[in-house]
């Protein structure tokens, strides 16, 4: 199913009198295609749970519309939209039994017995946990837990499926096992599923389209590598990507782009102070390089290895470039001369700090 | 090796016999007690052996010089100083809880007990069971209450109105939670009954259901049967002596003074069981709610599927602390219908036969009674208490 979203803006009024309102989501536009993965991500506080509870029907917006394939759903019932939603916490009954809880939308739909176990044993079936029926949440792990609560969202297989923080309570490993589950499970299933993260790394690997957010306001939307080559701005550029971009304060003078007084790339821009963010992976190590780094240590990781510097208009105390490991590197160097590749290079205005296309 | 000796090991060629759950119950709690008195005596055993082992002198004094006698009893006395701090509440629980029971129990076996005989100490007619049979008999010859009117009495109110008291605070309950606006002011009110004294409460109820002059040339009537005249109702008796009744053999219903007395005891027993309800309601983690509301369940389903289990623990703790007290209930009855318990004591109940017979200088019936009521309390207890554990521990 086909979500979109026009100028959602959800406004929470301040609690005290005379308070500032909070402004959780502003006018915000998105085009979710159906059975896409789409990833909601952003700091917290940015609006992104608040965005999957409008969705959800939990919360209702301040304006804007919500639409399902045609059909406006701004003002319908949670329960009348044909949504699985999983919890952060997965709020599993604590009363009930892995079974009752799968069964407990089927129950509420009056979905005879017999069918009903089928369809509880299916979506079992699909997050692997069939063997864990009789019991109860007390008795699981966080990962099973986290399943029933997925075999719950999916037994009445909803339109769309939205998922908030699904990995956030589960521990490094298992995370990481978790989201390939997603992903699996998205794909056999082909639902449309909508699911929020602060965790950059976890939205990249898994979405098939990526919604970058800040303080309720949508900085870029796209694919993940697309918004990871291409960021808007210094926010975007600065929240993807680990090891983190690195950040300098420069100027565009003459054509020339300045990072302390060396000149490190061209550019066709006016002179103006600038923002240049380099990807670590940018660095070309040369021996005549334009750019000079004062070498803190060297991490050799074996796949490749990172030279940890300091430079003195870097924002950021330390600047980290990986440079593959066959590269060889003069042994206790103090300085380091690179040449930046050009497309891995971006400008962010000082000001305003958006990109300079 | 070890086939071999499952071979010969006797246990394993004939296999238990498989009992019933009932006897396996039985067979299960006879173990037990026995592993209760065999772990007691081992204790016993072990201290006593303790305490007469001829012990070598240097485990008294280990080290150092002979301690002066002073210091030996001060030292002495230190390492019992323990008893020192349970000394006030040891002597009044002696005083005011060992020394009735004990004296309650010795008291129910001595028969034809007449206190006032024996210059003030009393004097009895032999052991035996004696009170007993006669108390369940009502054969006490006196003109007092009837223990099993009294036992029925209980027993009725109890099992109506603890259960309908606790169903009604859950739905108050809910309903209180689901407003916003208001919602301390009701609070307040709802918890107010509890502040108001039983007597007070009951003189009042029992005005709302009076009735002056008689059933057919009715001057004045009570609020109730005011009320029941818009509906064409004929004023009724409900608390006084015309009050209607059934007779089932020796025993009265007073229908009409159930009704009332029930109506009394659910809307007294409300307050705390809302505060108790409510406080558990709002502990409830609201995301529950959410889930559910996304799985479209309705509010029946939620409050029957997800809130009741959820607060299971408090709501067994209310019907067991509600029927206990109610199997002790006495001082509404009194304000409500007076201190002879409406009409010959038809509405007595089992403490009220205790007290009624210590009045009657017969305290050999009241002892029996209250033996029985301590044991019927104890079965009630531990039935309640086998039905709601399973359905209170699920974490």
């Amino acid at each position: 199913m086909k979500i979109s979203i026009q100028h959602l803006t959800k406004i929470f009024p301040s609690r005290t009198k005379g308070g500032k309102a909070v402004h959780a989501v502003e006018d915000m536009n998105i085009e979710i295609p159906s059975g896409k993965l789409v990833g909601l991500l952003g700091p917290s506080g940015c609006g992104k749970s608040t965005t999957l509870f409008m969705l959800s029907g939990l919360e209702s917006p301040s304006s804007g519309k919500i639409f399902f394939d045609d059909q406006d759903v701004t003002t319908l019932a949670a329960e009348k939209r044909g949504i699985g939603l999983v919890f952060q916490n997965y709020a599993l009954y604590p009363h009930m039994t892995v079974e009752q809880n799968i069964r407990f939308p089927l129950d509420n739909m009056r979905i005879n017995k017999e069918e009903g176990r089928a369809r509880a044993l299916d979506a079992a079936r699909l997050v692997q946990i069939e063997d864990l029926m009789a019991r109860k949440p007390s008795e699981l792990s966080g990962g099973q837990q986290q399943r029933v609560a997925i075999a719950r969202a999916l037994v009445k297989m909803p339109n769309v499926l939205l998922l908030d923080e699904p990995l956030s309570n589960l521990d490094a490993r298992l995370r990481l096992q978790t989201r390939e589950e997603i992903k699996r499970i998205q794909r056999t299933t082909g639902i449309t599923t909508v699911f929020v993260t602060h965790d950059q790394e976890e939205a990249m690997s898994i979405c098939d389209t990526m919604v970058v957010m800040k303080l309720g306001i949508v900085q870029q939307i796209g694919a993940p590598q697309e918004i990871y080559d291409d960021p808007n701005n210094l926010f975007v550029a600065n929240f993807l990507g680990t090891p983190p971009i690195n950040i300098f304060k420069g100027k565009i003078e003459g054509g020339k782009v300045y990072i302390g007084g060396e000149a490190v790339a061209s550019s066709s821009y006016d002179d103006r102070e600038v923002f240049v963010g380099i990807r670590p992976e940018g660095f070309v190590y040369d021996e005549n390089g334009a750019f000079t780094l004062n070498v803190d240590h060297i991490e050799v990781m074996g796949r490749d290895k990172s030279v940890v510097a300091v430079h003195e208009s870097s924002t950021k105390p330390i600047v980290r470039c990986i440079i593959d490991s066959d590269v060889a590197l003069p042994a206790d160097a103090t300085t380091l001369k690179f040449n930046i590749k050009p497309y891995k290079l971006y400008l962010f205005d000082a000001e305003t700090e958006e990109r300079l296309r | 090796m070890e086939e071999k000796k499952a071979n010969t090991d006797p246990i394993s060629e004939t296999p238990p016999k498989e009992h019933n759950r009932f006897v396996r119950y039985f067979i299960n709690l006879g173990a037990r007690i026995k592993g209760w008195f065999v772990d007691k005596y081992t204790a016993v055993k072990d201290f006593f052996v303790e305490l007469f082992r001829k012990r070598p002198k240097e485990e008294f004094e280990p080290e150092g010089p002979q301690l002066s006698r002073g210091e030996r009893f001060r030292r002495g006395l230190k390492s019992q100083s323990g008893w020192l701090f349970v000394a006030p509440a040891l002597i009044l629980m002696a005083v005011f809880t060992f020394y009735p029971i004990i004296a309650a129990f010795i008291g129910s076996f001595q028969q034809d007990y007449i206190a006032a005989a024996n210059q003030g100490h009393g004097s009895f007619n032999g052991w035996g069971f004696g009170n007993f049979v006669r108390v369940l008999k009502g054969d006490t010859g006196t003109g007092g209450a009837d223990f099993v009117q009294c036992l029925v009495n209980t027993l009725v109110l109890t099992f109506v109105s603890v259960p309908l008291s606790t169903l009604l605070a859950l739905l108050i309950s809910v309903a209180l939670n689901s407003i916003k606006k208001v919602q301390k002011a009701y609070q307040t009110i709802l918890f107010l009954p509890y502040l108001t004294n039983a007597l007070a409460m009951g003189a009042v109820f029992a005005t709302f259901f009076k009735i002056i002059g008689t059933a057919s040339n009715t001057e004045t009537v009570g609020i109730v049967n005011i009320v029941l005249g818009w509906f064409g109702i004929d004023p009724i008796d409900w608390v006084g002596l015309n009050s209607p009744h059934w007779e089932i053999g020796s025993m009265r219903i007073p229908w009409a003074k159930y009704i009332v007395a029930i109506i009394y005891e659910i809307w007294s027993g409300l307050p705390f069981k809302i505060l108790i309800l409510f406080s558990a309601m709002q502990s409830i983690n609201k995301q529950y709610y959410d889930a559910a509301k996304v799985d479209g369940a309705s509010r029946w389903t939620v409050l029957w599927k997800i809130t009741a289990p959820m607060i299971m623990p408090q709501i067994s703790y209310l019907l067991v602390t509600g029927i206990m007290g109610g199997m002790k209930q006495y001082s509404a009855i009194v304000g409500l219908f007076g201190v002879t318990m409406g009409q010959d004591y038809d509405m007595g109940t089992m403490v009220g036969y205790l007290y009624n017979y210590i009045e009657l200088g017969q305290t050999g019936y009241a002892f029996a009674g209250s033996l029985m009521l301590f044991v019927i309390i104890m079965i009630i207890t531990w039935i309640n208490n086998k039905v709601t554990k399973k359905r209170t521990t699920y974490r």
